[in-house]
């Protein structure tokens, strides 16, 4: 569904009232908004384990055989390695992303003040910081 | 008739508000399935109110083609003959699926599109998760053959936005499937949550605007199973909520891709071809993907020698 690609818009548009609709309707979404979140009908989405991370990257990466994975400390996080590749996951929100990267890219990756700094692909998050225990690429 | 007497969009906006809200309320007591975010439905949300700010940049072109298609008409279609609100129905419809399926299949409009398509969640306040650049991609024309052949501006107005109130309550995973006779012609909430789905078996599936027909005629259709629950969003999701990377994240991927363009074959495949094209063939698209997951189901049934 997206519409306004092929609606013959009326041509002349007044600004004033333009403009206060948008505003009576940003008032009416940020109430909308409340209300959601107060009703507390986001998903549960618990720390991450190993088997949840191996399920949920085996939603995104069927193919792609999983050798080891590295948990963050707090759960929200997980990078794993399967062959050349690695591949994260993380938290947005209730549901998780995954993103791919060279395995040689992520075990060269550095270390700041426990983090590891991942240059990710993609428009955003370009970098991700998780804090990964025990990661020790060296190895694999 | 140049100008619609009423705009059956704005005329619904208190009915979405209300829908929003009796969706939250009946998840709330549990008597309905429905699963909101707060970040993913104020993105979604605020797609939807600041989509009138850059459809004013060609709000005048549009209606000045429109309207001049219609003063060179072949015919003249009476607003209030009962007959030209049937045809204009299943024109319109036909239309659309074509739109939607253009939208899906090439990354230059898909890039348009896509932002409807990237929440995880399925819920009424994705329909409003609306295209910022949609009009900027040309797909109003295809609209204006009606115009041509005698539709006014302001019926085709009208019969789109009919459309588009259509399509907003299939967005619920609150209802699970309607009598059969109307999943068998209509679109639906269960036809549609297969449409929002990137699961391999249901991509690219389900175009349907108000009619399902064009989809079983064209070969596009997909039945939601039970077996296998849609996942919602994006083959690769978008890590963030910000509503100019939901709007324009496509794009930029573009603009870096045609950055590093090596022939017009690249150029070519890069805007015009499939989502996910590259020259190598190395990433994904919903081919390939579907190719795999056929392999696998393929692979899994074939008993062990």
């Amino acid at each position: 569904m997206a519409p306004d690609s092929r609606a013959p818009e009326e041509p002349a548009i007044p600004i004033t009232a333009f403009l206060s609709q948008l505003a009576v309707s940003g008032v009416a979404v940020l109430l909308i908004v409340a209300l959601a979140a107060a009703a507390r009908l986001s998903r549960s989405t618990p720390p991450l384990n190993e088997a949840a991370a191996r399920a949920l990257l085996a939603d995104d990466y069927p193919d792609a055989p999983i050798d080891r994975v590295w948990l963050a400390g707090d759960g929200d996080a997980a990078l794993a390695r399967s062959g050349a590749r690695a591949l994260y996951l993380f938290r947005l929100g209730d549901a998780w992303v995954a993103r791919d990267l060279a395995w040689t890219e992520a075990a060269a990756a550095p270390v700041r003040d426990g983090r590891l700094h991942l240059s990710l692909s993609g428009v955003s998050p370009r970098l991700a910081r998780p804090a990964l225990a025990g990661w020790a690429p060296e190895t694999m | 008739m140049l100008e619609a007497p009423f705009d059956p969009v704005k005329l619904a906006i208190p009915f979405f508000i209300l829908a929003i809200l009796l969706e939250i309320g009946l998840g709330r007591l549990r008597l309905a399935r429905a699963e909101y975010e707060a970040r993913d439905t104020l993105t979604s949300l605020a797609m939807g109110l600041l989509r009138g700010v850059p459809a004013l940049l060609t709000a005048g072109l549009v209606f000045a083609a429109t309207v001049w298609a219609w003063e060179h008409r072949i015919f003249t279609v009476p607003f209030t003959a009962w007959w030209g609100w049937v045809a204009i129905f299943f024109l319109d419809d036909l239309i659309y699926y074509v739109f939607h399926r253009l939208s899906h299949e090439r990354r230059f409009w898909w890039a348009a599109h896509v932002n409807h398509h990237s929440s995880q969640h399925y819920n009424l306040s994705t329909a409003l998760r609306q295209t910022w650049t949609g009009s900027l991609v040309g797909t109003w024309l295809l609209w204006l053959p009606l115009a041509f052949l005698g539709f006014s501006p302001a019926q085709i107005l009208i019969q789109q936005g009919i459309s588009l109130v259509y399509q907003f309550w299939i967005h619920t995973e609150a209802v699970g499937r309607m009598p059969a006779w109307f999943e068998a012609v209509f679109n639906t909430p269960s036809h549609h949550r297969v449409h929002h789905a990137r699961n391999p078996r249901y991509l690219d599936r389900n175009y349907a605007g108000i009619l399902i027909i064009w989809d079983k005629m064209f070969g596009t259709f997909q039945a939601e199973m039970d077996a296998e629950r849609p996942r919602y969003g994006l083959i690769r999701n978008l890590g963030s909520f910000n509503i100019l990377t939901v709007a324009f994240h496509e794009w930029i991927a573009i603009g870096r891709d045609l950055a590093s363009a090596r022939s017009l074959r690249e150029v070519v495949g890069y805007l015009f071809g499939p989502p996910g094209w590259s020259p190598d063939g190395s990433r994904d698209t919903s081919e390939s993907l579907r190719a795999r997951w056929a392999a696998r189901q393929s692979a899994a049934q074939t008993p062990a020698e």
